[in-house]
């Protein structure tokens, strides 16, 4: 694979790289990049939209309210001893908005981005892990928004809570390679688009967002543990405010998992792109 | 006489197109079951080599489609060469498209800042030089507004000024000295000057044959991928023309 440099350093298109120690370097040496592209993305929605940041707030919120309203009667009483739906509710739908946002934009950055892509050196992997990054400092607003309402409803907030870190670093890795994995068929094929949000639905709805694991049959409830998000979605809640229950395997699972779709996206990626930008 | 600035060695370019591709991931999941498709093998270069030292400029003629801006892409760093090899040495200036990778949102200075960060540059460097920048674009008065409402001339004014405000060790110009009114097509062929004078090398890809004799010393004719002529640069105008 052919190696992944710095804009001045000297190129030769016959040096080999190490595709995966290269990516990584290259998010590094491009921090400044990722930074500015992050505050742009920030910067963009703030003034595109007349409530500006509150907005990116305010989204979660009236999504979980919404919910709750459905769903209050029915899920409550399923809850394990103790835990409050609210928080419970909140908690899953905000971490889902980081992963399902974040996927969006790690694919579609490369996709906008293709026009200036194709004719400078940059690093598109960078487009798409700025891209996660920005999901991420949503997310990190939303925390606000459930420490408040955990604090209220009584569920409290778990001493283990600064932990959420590794919950965000792994959801990072795990949006940037899905991005990088399916951004060239983005760029490619108009209809991606379309076909992806289905899948995401499924993912979505096969994971305890609002509804508790315990209204699962057996056969279910295996479908929905197999899905990495609702190991997030365990250990999130358990690291937050101490509800529910997250064993090792749950972490096991969701870091291992971010890890190895991170490789097979960055691989992909590195073997798929060339090929795209010859075409263009 | 110090390294070359670009090296090309043998390079071709070559890639594989399904007959009646479409352009949804749904046709062409179809279509590969199917076993209906051909591929077709599209050769945008064959066999170029060629050479440019510091302070030399290389116009680059030939029909749409002959493999012009496949040319910039592979100098660009952009793309690798399907076989054969290609070596740059030190910073690349795409003057290509000016304006694509600017955002419609932000102000010019958040534009100069992120365009000269995307270049390459750093962005405190770009914060100082900004209002340079913006004075030598004639914008000054206009730097804190969002770009998008900015006329199109202005867009490519602001663009030329970033990509030529740190001397690069190669310029890549597209079709882009065309730009903004005829006081600021001057300015910008002599700001070119200024740069080739201080040992940039330059690829010129241009349909001004004209501007090409003027500004370049060395010319490449290429046709449908294939290179026509190599060499002085009136020599192969005159062929080219004459063709």
């Amino acid at each position: 694979m052919a190696k992944i440099l710095m804009s001045k350093e000297v190129y030769d298109s016959a040096a080999r790289g190490k595709v995966f120690a290269d990516t990584f370097k290259a998010f590094w040496n491009y921090r400044e990049l990722i930074v500015l592209l992050v505050k742009r993305d920030i910067a963009v929605r703030y003034k595109r939209s007349f409530l500006g940041l509150l907005w990116t707030l305010l989204n979660p919120l009236l999504t979980s309210l919404v919910l709750w309203f459905v769903f209050i009667t029915i899920f409550s009483a399923k809850l394990p001893d103790g835990t409050q739906f609210a928080p419970y509710l909140l908690a899953g739908v905000l971490l889902v908005t980081f992963f399902t946002q974040g996927f969006n934009q790690a694919a579609d950055s490369i996709a906008q981005g293709s026009g200036i892509l194709m004719k400078i050196y940059v690093p598109p992997q960078v487009f798409a892990f700025a891209g996660a990054i920005s999901n991420a400092v949503n997310f990190a607003f939303g925390l606000i928004a459930l420490a408040f309402i955990s604090l209220i409803t009584g569920d409290g907030i778990s001493w283990y809570f600064p932990l959420t870190f590794i919950v965000v670093i792994c959801m990072l890795m795990y949006v940037t390679g899905l991005g990088l994995l399916v951004s060239v068929a983005y760029v490619r094929y108009d209809d991606t688009r379309s076909i992806f949000s289905i899948l995401i639905s499924f993912m979505m709805y096969l994971s305890p967002i609002f509804y508790p694991k315990e209204i699962l049959s057996d056969n279910m409830l295996r479908i929905v543990n197999a899905n990495p998000l609702t190991s997030f979605l365990d250990v999130f809640r358990y690291v937050f405010s101490n509800t529910g229950v997250a064993s090792w395997a749950d972490w096991a699972y969701m870091g291992g998992f971010s890890l190895v779709i991170l490789f097979i996206g960055i691989r992909s990626f590195a073997k798929a792109w060339p090929r795209t930008v010859v075409m263009m | 006489m110090s390294n070359p600035v670009i090296e090309v060695d043998d390079a071709s370019v070559s890639y594989m197109i399904r007959h009646g591709a479409s352009p949804t991931l749904k046709e062409t999941v179809i279509q590969a079951f199917k076993r209906e498709s051909h591929d077709v093998e599209v050769k945008a270069l064959q066999n170029l080599s060629l050479k440019l030292h510091p302070g030399e400029v290389l116009a680059v003629v030939g029909r749409n489609g002959a493999g012009k801006s496949t040319l910039l892409k592979l100098l660009a760093r952009v793309l690798p060469p399907t076989t054969g090899r290609v070596v740059v040495r030190g910073s690349v200036s795409p003057m290509i498209e000016l304006g694509a990778g600017f955002n419609g949102e932000l102000t010019g200075v958040e534009n100069i800042v992120l365009y000269g960060t995307l270049l390459g540059r750093r962005p405190k460097t770009m914060r100082e030089r900004a209002e340079h920048i913006a004075d030598w674009a004639g914008l000054v008065g206009s730097i804190n507004l969002p770009l998008r409402t900015y006329s199109s001339g202005m867009v490519a004014r602001l663009a030329f000024a970033i990509a030529t405000d740190e001397v690069s060790d190669l310029i890549l110009i597209d079709e882009v000295l065309s730009v903004g009114d005829a006081e600021f097509q001057e300015k910008s062929k002599a700001r070119m000057a200024e740069l080739i004078d201080s040992k940039a090398a330059a690829v010129l890809v241009t349909h001004d044959l004209d501007a090409a004799r003027e500004m370049s010393s060395k010319a490449l004719w290429i046709d449908h991928g294939k290179v026509m002529k190599y060499g002085e640069v009136n020599s192969v105008i005159d062929a080219y023309i004459n063709a």
